[in-house]
């Protein structure tokens, strides 16, 4: 049930999916990986939508140089663990959800704990061996990956439900070699935006997701195009 | 033949949103990328290791469709075709 306050906060996305999907999104318990550029966007969409219990992992602390697009932090949080800023700015925007920082590393021993009662997988890191390390979670658990990349002006998103789309692994076999990307926070914006919308047509079941199709974005040419892939007989991951 | 090439993130920079090359017949995905790589060297330095061999996390797609980048480079290309190939972004 939504509390009075709540029908009133949401009052412009119940008339998009009524207050039946509100109280979907209520019941929803999502895990962020990361709280950086894509992390900042989808963390606070997510928590001004009112996803019902939001955790957000991210190890680092906040660098001035992270500011130009990490809208989770202030100035004053320079030299703070990310989760932890996160977690004052989420709850300042949505008092009415329950946020959970965890200022911790993801990997191979900690992923089970994190994940612990989730029900999606926002992908928000900038590295391909943990995006991994999320897919293979998402597939054992059978819960939704939605992935997005950013680098400058360019992103991609694509949304990955285990059993009936293909993986990340499909995907993208091998991972880009790491590097320090360049960031621009718009492009956080849109890419993350875009993982949101889909989390949100998901949970509450409406329109066509991104399922099998990868969407790319040229912010420099300001053009959307899309690819389709379908899952690989013999991906290292999902095949049976 | 005529054969479209669509690129995409940093290639793009490179070679441009799209370019039509006439090629020969059967000629195929992997004879094509080298021709744009003697074309184009800063394409042959972003797309290809020092051994010569395509940087094995490329996608490759054809007619927006994403194909096998080990085993489809022997692929020929048909009249028509679109390939485009993507470095892909890991930033966040």
């Amino acid at each position: 049930m939504l509390s009075d306050s709540e029908k009133k906060r949401y009052s412009r996305q119940i008339r998009l999916f009524g207050e039946d999907g509100q109280e979907k999104l209520k019941r929803t318990r999502v895990f962020i990986a990361g709280a950086g550029g894509l992390g900042s966007v989808i963390s606070i969409y997510m928590a001004a939508a009112g996803f019902g219990k939001i955790r957000i992992c991210d190890c680092d602390a906040v660098e001035l140089s992270n500011l130009n697009r990490q809208i989770l932090h202030a100035n004053a949080d320079v030299s703070r663990p990310k989760a932890l800023s996160a977690y004052e700015t989420l709850t300042g925007i949505n008092p009415e959800i329950e946020v959970e920082a965890e200022v911790q590393t993801i990997s191979e021993d900690n992923i089970d704990q994190l994940l612990l009662g989730s029900d999606l997988i926002m992908d928000a890191m900038d590295n391909f061996p943990v995006r991994y390390l999320l897919n293979r979670a998402a597939l054992k658990r059978k819960i939704p990956l939605f992935h997005g990349a950013i680098s400058g002006y360019q992103g991609q998103a694509t949304t990955i439900i285990p059993g009936k789309t293909a993986c990340l692994s499909c995907i993208f076999p091998r991972a880009p070699p790491a590097a320090t990307f360049p960031a621009l926070g718009s492009t956080c914006g849109i890419i993350g935006s875009i993982q949101v919308t889909e989390a949100v047509k998901y949970v509450t079941g409406t329109g066509k997701l991104l399922e099998n199709r990868l969407l790319l974005w040229d912010g420099l040419n300001a053009c959307l195009d899309e690819m389709a892939c379908e899952r690989n007989s013999v991906c290292r991951d999902c095949s049976e | 033949m005529l054969v479209k090439v669509l690129a995409f993130a940093g290639f793009r920079e490179i070679l441009g949103k799209e370019r039509e090359l006439s090629l020969n017949e059967s000629v195929t995905v992997k004879e094509l990328l080298a021709e744009l790589a003697v074309a184009t060297p800063r394409f042959k330095e972003a797309a290809f290791d020092e051994s010569g061999a395509l940087r094995d996390y490329v996608l490759l797609m054809i007619n927006r469709k994403l194909i096998d980048s080990r085993q489809d480079l022997s692929r020929p290309l048909q009249e028509g075709d679109e390939l485009a190939i993507f470095p892909p972004l890991a930033g966040g």
